[in-house]
């Protein structure tokens, strides 16, 4: 906190802290090279973050008024001879930001059937009764009411916005787009308040004991910012594979220590309309109430055959896997379980893919819990953070709020020599890494970047109800229409520690055709109670906000006309696993340090310093269900 | 009963070998090693405490040094009950930068966090730059423990665990399991494959 100064020499400087600038760190420093990470955001974890509901209000303010016109110093005077500078400067890559507003602004003073008159009251005394805290600016624009009723009028200029969305130049006009946003979402309170507010109580879930809530009352934009702590709302929408690539690292660095994890405790998939739970395991082969005894019979059989590969398998390659399924005599039902829910592919993916997705999900299923998935308690946010700590408890020094200004070429050997910091200092370096926001300018023009587009809901109610309210679901959504984009949704309960009680975070996440609300809304609008929406007996959205981020998953590591010991590290990918991400972070450390162990065991500090023999799992009450140490 | 109790050590001086490590060391080993290693030797300990009826586990994470440069994760604080935050009473600017330290936890720390703070070196009282009384009184200021401590001499650090120990909130309902999460381990719970 104060301003000291930083060591002046360092084996590798990280610029980012997302999940592969980490692992990396984790993984330089475990072996005991020097490590400065950097970021000069005031958070972890750069694009893979997780916030408080507050703070993701500050972060969407702060992707709006990004324009960080950084001045371009003169650093000529800590140039050496024979040194070129590169200079650094980095580009978000968030687009088409929307936030939607479906919840009144404070506690209805009475039973839900306040008028339009009422509600603009409270409003006009909202902003006024909030200000303690310093997220309140996208309440500002609330003075606008007279503005209120002009829902056309915006629907028209999102429909002007559309055009451009996709379009990474326009930022001054998706600046517009925002504010047009801002006066949209407070029409569509007026509108939810007047209308859709009285049916929308979960009457399709009855198993929901509503114990905990006041009851009929619908939680109000006042009270998402009053216990705005409790949520953990991540920019990824991500699962851990149980074996997966990021598990496994885990468990062999001892990383896994740090962090504790939910099981994904069902699959849910979408189909003619409805949702419904996919059974996966036998216990739920044999419980399903959608599927006859022939059905079941069927898909233990085709399960228990697919695990080993076989001849009659590999004339169907190349050809759809779809095609495949329906040569194996599988019912409609079936098909649609084995290829969006359990294989997660589309109907052209071919049969080798497929088969190989299904294996995957057969083979992480029952390690953990009945489905293949685990996720971690508050938000994937907190494994970026997991593998800082591993690395500066190996002596890697943190500085947040802090960035590179350029790199120093070492015009003869084509190899950075040395960094300057954005205090202007040189740190001298022998390698160094980049999260892919500061290569933007560099990227190849001809190659457009591909995006995600996301969306995060926060609701009332979980969209299948069962007999606990703290079921944790993946949900496969095939194309809703021709052409649209397979969704993957995860519905989050309060369990997680990802959002406050009585309610769930939802996250859609697919390739983007176009701008994220042209790709999710139409979905959403059918799937939960919005204004929009024409059935209201569905889970309320209360509060929503649509993003595209670049999708990480074309960016190479090495070139970009950067120098020989520079690496570029991804951002997020669209795939619901880790696998692109940690197999990029041991790709890159073993361009570092080709000789070394990657993430070898962390020693246990229990047997360096304490044994008691008291390992952190002692006592079964303390931790009841599966807590071991290695 | 044994309950859990995590807790973060955070160290105000600027200098990274300093007391807290000690201060942790001191507790749960009962030793004082002049050339402790800031890094691995102390990133995470535990230790048994009985308090009353109840046995107090304490899990003590130490921030790494990550809080040097005022860069601490947000995951520190996940579920910790308690942060202890050492300052050296013969250094003044350590306890200006403690006072920042609190307003972050009552910013992003859990709410209801115990906080207390220790005075180390008070071994050193002839070198001293913080009066106890001053310090004293910010920690009733913000409803803090305040104790100091000689991790040196083993002076107070038994009692400022013991301090903690009595705050801490009796566990909110521990039948209710519906908060079931795991730590992820080599070998995973007995792997009865129940997939097809």
């Amino acid at each position: 906190m104060a301003a000291e100064d930083l060591p002046s020499e360092f084996d590798v400087v990280i610029l980012g802290t997302g999940l592969v600038e980490s692992v990396v760190a984790a993984a330089c420093s475990r072996v005991g090279q020097r490590v400065l990470h950097l970021d000069r955001r005031s958070y972890y974890a750069a694009n893979w973050a997780s916030f408080t509901f507050n703070g993701l209000l500050s972060w969407i303010q702060q992707q709006q008024d990004d324009t960080q016109p950084e001045e371009t110093q003169d650093w000529c005077d800590l140039l050496e001879e024979g040194e070129e500078l590169i200079q650094l400067s980095s580009q978000s890559s968030i687009r088409n930001l929307q936030v939607f507003t479906y919840t009144s602004k404070e506690d209805e003073v009475e039973e839900a059937s306040a008028d339009s008159v009422n509600t603009t009251e409270e409003e006009q005394h909202g902003p006024a009764s909030q200000d303690d805290d310093s997220n309140q600016e996208n309440l500002e624009n609330h003075e606008n009411q007279e503005e209120n009723k002009e829902n056309q009028v915006n629907h028209e200029n999102q429909e002007e916005n559309k055009e451009n969305q996709v379009n990474q130049e326009n930022q001054e006009e998706n600046q517009e787009n925002h504010e047009n946003q801002e006066v949209n979402h407070e029409s569509q309170e007026a509108t939810i308040t007047e209308g859709a507010e009285p049916e929308a109580e979960q009457p399709q879930s009855p198993a929901i004991p509503s114990q905990s809530e006041p009851s009929r009352k619908k939680i109000s934009f006042a009270q998402l910012e009053k216990e705005g702590r409790r949520f953990n709302i991540d920019l990824v929408s991500k699962l851990m594979y149980s074996r997966g690539s990021l598990v496994e690292l885990l468990i062999k660095s001892n990383v896994s220590r740090y962090a504790e994890f939910k099981k994904v405790s069902r699959i849910l998939t979408y189909r003619n309309g409805e949702v419904e739970q996919v059974p996966c395991t036998r216990a739920d082969v044999f419980a399903s109430r959608q599927l006859s005894v022939v059905e079941k019979r069927k898909l233990m059989r085709f399960l228990t055959s697919c695990i080993e590969e076989k001849d009659d398998q590999s004339a169907y390659n190349g050809r759809p896997y779809l095609e495949f399924l329906r040569d194996q005599k599988l019912g409609e039902n079936l098909q649609h379980f084995l290829l969006y829910s359990i294989a997660m592919v589309t109907e052209d993916t071919p049969t080798e893919v497929g088969l190989a997705s299904t294996r995957n999900f057969l083979r992480c299923l029952g390690r953990y819990g009945n489905t293949p998935f685990l996720f971690p308690l508050y938000g994937l946010g907190e494994i970026p953070q997991c593998f800082c700590r591993m690395c500066a408890v190996f002596g890697g020094i943190y500085c947040l709020r802090h960035s590179l200004r350029c790199l120093l070429l070492d015009t003869a050997t084509n190899r950075c020599k040395a960094v300057i910091d954005s205090r202007g200092q040189r740190i001298s370096c022998s390698h160094v890494l980049l999260e892919e926001n500061y290569v933007h300018e560099r990227k190849n023009v001809a190659t457009p970047p591909r995006f995600l587009s996301r969306a995060v809901l926060i609701t009332d109610s979980s969209l299948h109800g069962s007999d606990s309210e703290q079921e944790v679901s993946m949900v496969t959504i095939p194309p809703i229409t021709e052409g649209a984009p397979a969704v993957k949704m995860v519905e989050l309960s309060s369990s997680t520690m990802t959002c406050m009680s009585g309610t769930y975070l939802v996250h859609l996440n697919c390739s983007s055709v176009s701008s994220a609300y042209q790709d999710l809304s139409p979905l959403i609008t059918t799937m939960f109670s919005t204004p929009e929406s024409h059935d209201q007996g569905r889970p309320s959205v209360l509060w929503c906000l649509y993003f595209n981020m670049e999708d990480g998953s074309a960016m190479e590591v090495e070139g970009h006309d950067l120098p020989s010991n520079v690496y570029v590290c991804s951002g997020p990918d669209g795939e619901l696993g880790h696998e692109h991400a940690i197999t990029q972070a041991e790709l890159i450390f073993h361009k570092i340090l080709p000789e070394e162990d990657f993430c070898p065991p962390a020693p246990n500090p229990e047997d360096i310093l304490y044994d008691g023999g008291s390992a952190p799992s002692s006592g079964p009450e303390e931790e009841p269900s599966l807590q071991l140490e290695v | 009963m044994l309950s859990k109790v995590q807790l973060y050590c955070c160290d105000c001086p600027r200098e990274l070998k300093f007391g807290k490590s000690s201060i942790v060391c001191r507790f749960v080993q009962d030793h004082f090693d002049h050339n402790i290693s800031p890094t691995i030797g102390a990133s995470f300990l535990t230790k048994t405490v009985p308090c009353g009826n109840e046995l107090h586990k304490f899990l003590i994470w130490d921030t790494a040094g990550q809080e040097r440069f005022h860069s601490l994760a947000p995951m520190y604080y996940r579920g910790s009950a308690a942060a202890v935050i050492v300052y050296d009473i013969t250094k003044l600017d350590s306890f200006q930068t403690l006072k920042k330290w609190v307003k972050e936890l009552k910013e992003h720390g859990p709410e209801g966090i115990v906080v207390a703070i220790a005075g180390n070196k008070n071994d050193l009282g002839d070198i001293r730059e913080v009066p106890m009384k001053e310090a004293k009184e910010f920690a009733e200021s913000i409803a803090a423990i305040f104790i100091e401590t000689s991790a040196r001499n083993a002076v107070n650090v038994e009692e400022l665990f013991q301090k903690i120990s009595k705050q801490i909130p009796p566990l909110e309902n521990p039948e209710v399991d519906s908060n079931e999460s795991f730590k992820l381990t080599q070998q995973p719970v007995a792997s009865t494959r129940r997939c097809c």
